[in-house]
């Protein structure tokens, strides 16, 4: 069994899975629309992400979809709506952090009820203050009507398939090459069960977590060579009492 | 915005994510193989084999010296 944490395992070794944007036209595609689509190209060209051109007589007026495996997460109307697809301010913050060592970045998405969101806030910044690893915890909300933010909150509403129709708040843990674990919501974010993903994420690597690695990737520039080392082992190895599968 | 309330008791029969359930039921962790020690008797049999090999030197040199001493005599 390696003793490597899952945090930083996932970080040094799990390569993000690709995204896939599908151009949807009628023939003849148009110049200004492929002009459009090799600047989305350009611009996307270090994310996680494949872009595709597809005829599809059958539509009105030609799109653009993007999808995660075999899901469908957003459709645009325009090229206009794909800028910031792959970087935005917040996801640049989330991977400066976790490059510079960081064990992962808590991100709190609001559901513009102020008292659940009071509510689950006080909840995580208790278990954040109880924790031995706060200080190499990031903790940052997100408004849901961020319009800096909008694709990045598209792609963590789609972390599970139903999340974009509840209207809760949610905490999701992110690590590794921007990686988003399935999100506590509601009554589920509790000083316990975030105390519990901080125990995911600080454990020693096994077969099994390896093998079905939890999460879902969001869609960022790719920039993961050479991380600085994980802060995670110096809690670890001044306090061996905290080391745990 | 959405109907919060309709979405209370889905929310109460919703499955938590699994990394946190199999968290919570220790099936992250990585149980290691339960080595069984066998009692070994290796040592009790060798020193058992080592005797009877001795006693049988003896018994043969000692059937070999007195037949040749016999010999002698006559």
């Amino acid at each position: 069994m390696c003793t490597t944490k899952v945090s930083e395992w996932v970080l040094l070794n799990a390569f993000p899975e690709n995204y896939t944007l599908v151009y949807y036209y009628r023939e003849p595609m148009s110049e200004q629309a492929r002009l459009a689509n090799n600047n989305i190209v350009r611009e996307n060209k270090s994310a996680n992400i494949v872009f595709k051109e597809e005829k599809a007589n059958n539509i009105d007026k030609p799109y653009y979809a993007l999808y995660y495996r075999t899901r469908l997460f957003k459709r645009f109307e325009s090229a206009g709506d794909l800028v910031s697809l792959s970087l935005s301010p917040l996801r640049e913050k989330i991977a400066a952090d976790i490059m510079s060592g960081k064990l992962c970045v808590m991100l709190y998405l609001r559901s513009g009820n102020k008292l659940k969101d009071e509510k689950g806030k006080e909840q995580i910044t208790s278990a954040l203050e109880s924790s031995p690893f706060k200080g190499i915890i990031t903790f940052i909300e997100l408004d849901r009507d961020d319009a800096r933010e909008a694709n990045f909150v598209t792609m963590l509403l789609n972390v599970e398939d139903d999340l974009a129709g509840i209207n809760e708040p949610m905490l999701f843990g992110i690590f590794g090459r921007f990686k988003a674990l399935e999100p506590l919501l509601a009554g589920g974010i509790t000083e316990e069960n975030v105390g519990l993903m901080i125990d995911f994420l600080t454990a020693d690597c096994s077969c099994l977590i390896k093998d079905n690695l939890p999460g879902t990737d969001i869609l960022f520039t790719n920039k993961w060579e050479n991380p600085l080392p994980a802060l995670v082992n110096k809690i670890l190895d001044e306090n061996p009492s905290l080391q745990h599968i | 915005m959405q109907n919060d309330t309709t979405h209370v008791d889905s929310l109460a029969v919703r499955p938590l994510p699994k990394w946190l359930t199999d968290r919570k039921e220790g099936l992250t962790t990585y149980k290691p193989r339960e080595v069984i020690v066998k009692k070994d008797n290796s040592l009790n049999i060798s020193v058992v084999l080592t005797g009877l090999f001795v006693l049988l030197v003896v018994i043969i040199l000692t059937f070999y010296i007195s037949r040749i001493q016999k010999k002698r005599k006559k």
